[in-house]
């Protein structure tokens, strides 16, 4: 984690059900700008690094489609939620949210829409 | 750039070296130079010279600014951003946009094979960060783009020529205004580098958008061949290659022949 004085805005995530661990990622480097973290099973640096490819891959999808921007992005596996989402609209600057969660215990559309609500306040 | 009168100053530190530190410019010795003045809680300057002029910041043992006259510094706008009331996510883009420089700098002296001369107290720059990078997140992320870097050398390098390509018609493709920006000012002889200083943006950050522009075919490299050689840039093996691992480069012919 790069930035030091970002981590306490990244409180009300971790407040989420289910939170296991988020970030702030830079897309455009795939460098962690901001994180928390719950546990320790997972590699943060991989889990980012995955995120911005996904979120990039994506991007490059919605420039070649009839689509409008990529919003969020949720990956399922057997124990975990991954939800990646833009922190804003335009893609300069590409800073995007990863959000892991414990799928035992988290509600997927409540966690979305606290996510979209932390997001929306964020960028206010 | 506001890092000259730093970099003059570092230029004359490093001039009083002693010889049995002139030629200490492996990055490992460097890396344990920095984990030394982290653990003392140094606050200073630490001054490069060598493959580059540069300088690292400390204070308190961590890195609160670094500098190299082979990469663009910060903005001058940047710090009245940083400086202001704004709202999170804009504050965070003003942290990163004085701390990506940082990187940048320091990146370049660990790659560069630069001289570090003797640490000594320093007047801290105004620029530098309020909270400082710890010194292994520092090295973390200087590790995780020298990987990078690695993979993207068969293709691109910061000194790699590029030129736009003329069969293509870029209003057809949707890229950011960023790779906008970079892509406009491509022209005879353009580098990375070269286009890093223009737009005051990172050279790292440059190098990885001129790459997507490649993949893009916006944009062609002196001598690449893409068909036959695609070197392709991953964040995933760039964040959990161990120390010594070797990093791919994936031919397509030969990896279609091996299909076969």
């Amino acid at each position: 984690m790069i930035l030091n004085e970002a981590e306490a805005v990244l409180d009300p995530v971790a407040d989420i059900d289910g939170f296991l661990l988020c970030c702030l990622v830079d897309a455009s480097t795939g460098m962690i700008l901001a994180s928390r973290k719950d546990q320790d099973d997972i590699s943060m640096p991989t889990a980012a690094a995955g995120a911005a490819e996904i979120a990039n891959v994506l991007s490059l999808l919605a420039g070649e489609l009839p689509m409008d921007g990529l919003e969020d992005v949720m990956v399922t596996f057997r124990s975990q939620l991954y939800v990646i989402r833009l922190m804003s609209e335009d893609p300069d600057p590409n800073i995007l949210l990863l959000v892991i969660l414990d799928r035992t215990r988290a509600n997927l559309a409540l966690a979305r829409r606290e996510i979209r609500n932390f997001c929306v306040n964020f960028a206010a | 750039m506001s890092q000259v009168p730093g970099l003059r100053r570092a230029r004359q530190l490093t001039a009083s070296v002693l010889p049995i530190r002139a030629a200490d410019g492996d990055p490992s010795l460097i890396a344990g130079r920095l984990r030394k003045l982290d653990a003392a809680g140094s606050t200073g300057m630490l001054p490069f010279s060598g493959g580059g002029d540069g300088a690292i910041y400390f204070r308190d043992g961590k890195v609160i600014y670094a500098e190299s006259d082979r990469t663009p510094g910060p903005a001058a706008s940047t710090y009245q951003a940083y400086a202001d009331g704004l709202p999170p996510l804009g504050r965070i883009m003003a942290i990163r946009a004085v701390t990506e420089p940082i990187i940048d700098a320091a990146l370049e002296l660990f790659t560069a094979q630069v001289r570090q001369a003797k640490f000594r107290p320093a007047r801290l720059p105004d620029v530098a960060l309020s909270s400082g990078i710890g010194v292994e997140t520092l090295l973390a992320e200087i590790g995780r783009r020298q990987r990078l870097m690695k993979q993207l050398s068969a293709v691109l390098t910061p000194e790699t020529v590029v030129s736009r390509n003329p069969h293509l018609r870029s209003d057809s493709v949707r890229i950011s205004a960023g790779q906008w920006a970079l892509l406009i000012r491509v022209t005879h002889g353009s580098t990375p580098r070269n286009l890093a200083w223009e737009l005051g943006r990172s050279v790292f950050c440059t190098v990885v958008d001129v790459y997507r522009l490649l993949v893009l075919r916006l944009l062609l490299a002196a001598g690449q061949v893409p068909e036959n050689g695609l070197a392709v840039m991953s964040f995933v093996r760039a964040a959990s290659l161990k120390k010594g691992d070797t990093m791919p480069v994936i031919d397509a012919r030969t990896a279609a022949e091996d299909a076969l």
